[in-house]
């Protein structure tokens, strides 16, 4: 949205006619630019293709599973999905594989929402408000982000344990306890990133809503958050994926079988030693893969003008 | 409608710098105040202390009955043009323009209605469902005014509202916010760098430098009796030409030797301005505007006296009239109030001026007539109007006017 464009489209029909659009390349000048487009979307869609196919072969192991699978069968998918234990040659956790589906749900959208609007609102404070420690609250924030959250691991599980007996909600074993971990560990390096981007909307904008009476709240609902669209669909969908793909935390946090999020649960498919079940999981990543292809679908708008909007001021 | 009346108001901002020192300013109901003065004089720091979004440090601001010290923005019924519009992005030009009427629950017809007329007022009646980025500049300052209007507030604020624009829409808006203002009788605080602006807008204006009130009078009061060398070399484009002049008394009269050539001052002015003759003897800074000066050979019955002579160096021939630029010998007046009053001097010319100092050589410009058939290089003789000679003190940079 530079001054350019909008001068641009603010006056189409001062343009003369006699201006020519570019000229359109020729493909013997480009080719290789094609070339390259074609290997990066192989290189993509390779992992996908192998998954795929491990999912709609009976194979059970990888060692004699081929690229394109010799007969397809949904039996993967239906022993993901089948109650009983007895009649399948897979581990029992299969049974709640709808459980984890669900589990995952919960938590990466709850993680991803609230994560979204207390950041927003500590971003907000850091970007338009001037308060004694406001340098310092920064600088702690991106303190505690140098170190990998994995140092935490044993600190956050005492904590839980000890919290859980005060409060029954965020005990182990609860989707909430894990959910306010999850807020805590991504916090810090979304506030700095949202503060970038709040700090691009001209404070001139929430002075003038204010003079028009806006309180507070107003203008940051009103008029800061929807101009913030972008860097929250970024954020949002970060954070969703995040979740989505966190195991350590969560097999820390979570132990009874129904509880399990997704990583966690799949995961005991694959580490058995003598009975390895590539076809389910296979069948079960190719499922979990769905909610995230479509959230990116129809952020993508948005995602392309959060990450560069964000770094450009203009 | 309310007047809007400033007492002693002092701005420290919290890292102890002074914006505004012991402001008073008293604007009539439905009066059109330009704030004027160079970048950082505190005008718009002025300016946001009457809409709240500034705490003021000490002393008053009251608007209408009330002192609205600690009344948030929204209490006190007012509305603020800002530079840069500051348009809702994500809002149509009509829910730009409804945006603070739906704030204060007003019922949907009544908004309707305002937002109709403020569009038809402004002319943007068509463009109510666009969004601002697909409006021209001038368009969108008419947004931004329409939100100010649509309100009907007690007072209008503007921050520089033209500075945005190109120069002929920067004309064509000033009329217009001129119009709007006379129509709505709303009292209108002004705020810009543009000296042009405020004395073509302002029914008074106010001259501000480092955050005091330099003079605060009628446009042209402001041009034609300056209270000190800031506001007169301020004031006026081009800018008023000060030179060191030396007062002497001669054969009963005043007269201002300038280098080597000499000026005498009328009875009818020194009578005027009795506490020029406290500077016999002593060196003051003459002014003279541009049009009290005229090429000596176009003048019929231009008195002999009255001349100076001097080279010219640069000629700027404008259609209407032509601006010659002079050099005489003199040292120009080169202290922190013209520098500064100068704002459109750069770095390179203000070097230029004090180099010029020290050789004792100034330029004058002259606005002449078209007529006038002077080139660069000749020698000229310009007739000056003696009669609106202006002198200042050269320490102090007040106006030599009454005996104090």
């Amino acid at each position: 949205m530079t001054a350019i464009d909008q001068t641009a489209a603010a006056i189409p029909a001062a343009r003369p006619a006699t201006k020519t659009g570019p000229r359109r390349p020729k493909l013997r000048d480009t080719w290789w630019r094609h070339v390259v487009a074609w290997i990066a979307i192989v290189v993509a869609l390779f992992p996908v293709a192998y998954i795929a196919s491990a999912a709609f072969t009976g194979n059970p192991s990888l060692a004699g599973s081929s690229l394109i699978p010799r007969h397809l069968t949904l039996d993967n998918f239906k022993k993901l999905f089948s109650p009983g234990n007895s009649t399948t040659d897979i581990t029992s956790n299969a049974s709640n594989y709808p459980h984890w589906i669900l589990n995952t749900l919960i938590v990466a959208t709850s993680t991803a929402f609230f994560t979204v609007m207390l950041g927003a609102l500590a971003a907000y404070a850091f970007s338009r408000f001037r308060f004694r420690g406001r340098r310092m609250g920064m600088l702690g924030l991106l303190l505690v982000q140098m170190f990998p959250q994995m140092l935490a691991v044993v600190a956050i599980y005492l904590i839980v344990v000890h919290t859980g007996t005060v409060f029954h909600v965020l005990a182990l074993n609860t989707l909430t306890g894990l959910i306010i971990v999850y807020l805590g560990g991504v916090m810090s390096v979304n506030v700095w990133f949202m503060k970038g981007f709040f700090d691009t909307i001209p404070a001139e904008l929430d002075e003038s809503a204010r003079v028009d009476g806006a309180s507070p709240a107003q203008v940051f609902w009103g008029v800061v958050l929807p101009l913030a669209a972008p860097v929250l669909a970024v954020i949002g969908l970060f954070s969703f994926v995040g979740v989505l793909n966190e195991f350590i935390i969560a097999s820390v946090l979570l132990q009874s079988d129904k509880k399990l999020t997704l990583p966690v649960g799949m995961r005991g498919f694959i580490d058995q030693q003598f009975s390895q079940h590539w076809g389910p999981f296979a069948a079960g990543v190719l499922i979990a893969a769905v909610p995230v292809v479509i959230l990116f679908m129809f952020l993508q708008r948005f995602i392309v003008e959060g990450l560069t909007a964000g770094s450009v001021k203009g | 409608m309310a007047d809007v009346r400033f007492e002693d108001v002092d701005k420290v901002y919290d890292n102890g710098v002074q914006a505004v020192f012991d402001l008073s300013l008293n604007i009539q109901d439905g009066e059109f105040l330009v704030l004027v003065g160079p970048s950082g004089c505190g005008k718009t720091t002025a300016l946001r202390m009457v809409a709240g979004l500034e705490e003021i440090s000490d002393g008053t601001i009251s608007i209408g009955a009330r002192v609205v010290n600690d009344l948030t923005p929204k209490e006190r019924d007012i509305a603020m043009v800002f530079q840069n519009y500051a348009l809702y992005p994500h809002l149509s030009v009509g829910d730009n323009i409804a945006f603070g009427l739906r704030l204060r629950k007003t019922p949907k017809k009544t908004v309707e209605e305002r937002v109709q007329w403020a569009a038809r007022l402004l002319g943007l009646t068509q463009y109510l469902d666009r969004r601002p980025k697909e409006l021209s500049g001038g368009q969108r300052q008419r947004v931004a005014m329409g939100r100010a209007i649509v309100r009907q507030p007690q007072v209008f604020l503007m921050d520089e509202p033209l500075s945005n624009l190109d120069a002929k829409l920067r004309v064509q808006m000033r009329a217009e916010i001129g119009r709007i203002q006379r129509e709505l009788g709303t009292t209108t605080i002004y705020v810009t760098h543009d000296q042009t602006e405020a004395m073509t807008m302002g029914d008074h204006v106010a001259v501000m430098r480092k955050g005091e009130l330099q003079q605060m009078d009628t446009p042209q009061k402001l041009y034609s009796d300056p209270k000190n060398l800031f506001v007169a070399s301020f004031i006026g484009s081009p800018s008023m030409n000060l030179v060191e002049a030396q007062i002497v008394r001669q054969n009963g009269g005043l007269v201002a030797r300038i280098g080597d050539q000499e000026l005498p001052v009328p009875g009818e002015l020194s009578s005027a301005r009795p506490a020029l003759t406290g500077y016999v003897g002593r060196k003051v800074a003459l002014g003279v505007r541009p049009e009290q000066l005229e090429d000596a050979s176009l003048v019929r019955d231009g008195a002999n006296g009255n001349r100076l002579r001097g080279r010219v160096v640069l000629t700027e021939a404008l259609g209407s009239e032509l601006l010659a630029h002079v050099e005489l010998s003199g040292k120009p007046v080169v202290t922190d109030d013209v520098l500064e009053g100068a704002v459109e001097l750069e770095d390179a010319m203000v070097d230029d001026l004090a180099q010029k100092a020290d050789e004792e050589r100034t330029t004058f410009i002259g606005r002449f007539v078209a007529a006038s058939d002077v080139r660069p290089d000749h020698v000229i003789d310009m007739v000056v109007d003696t009669e609106k000679l202006q002198f200042f003190d050269l320490e102090t940079g007040n106006a030599i006017r009454a005996g104090e």
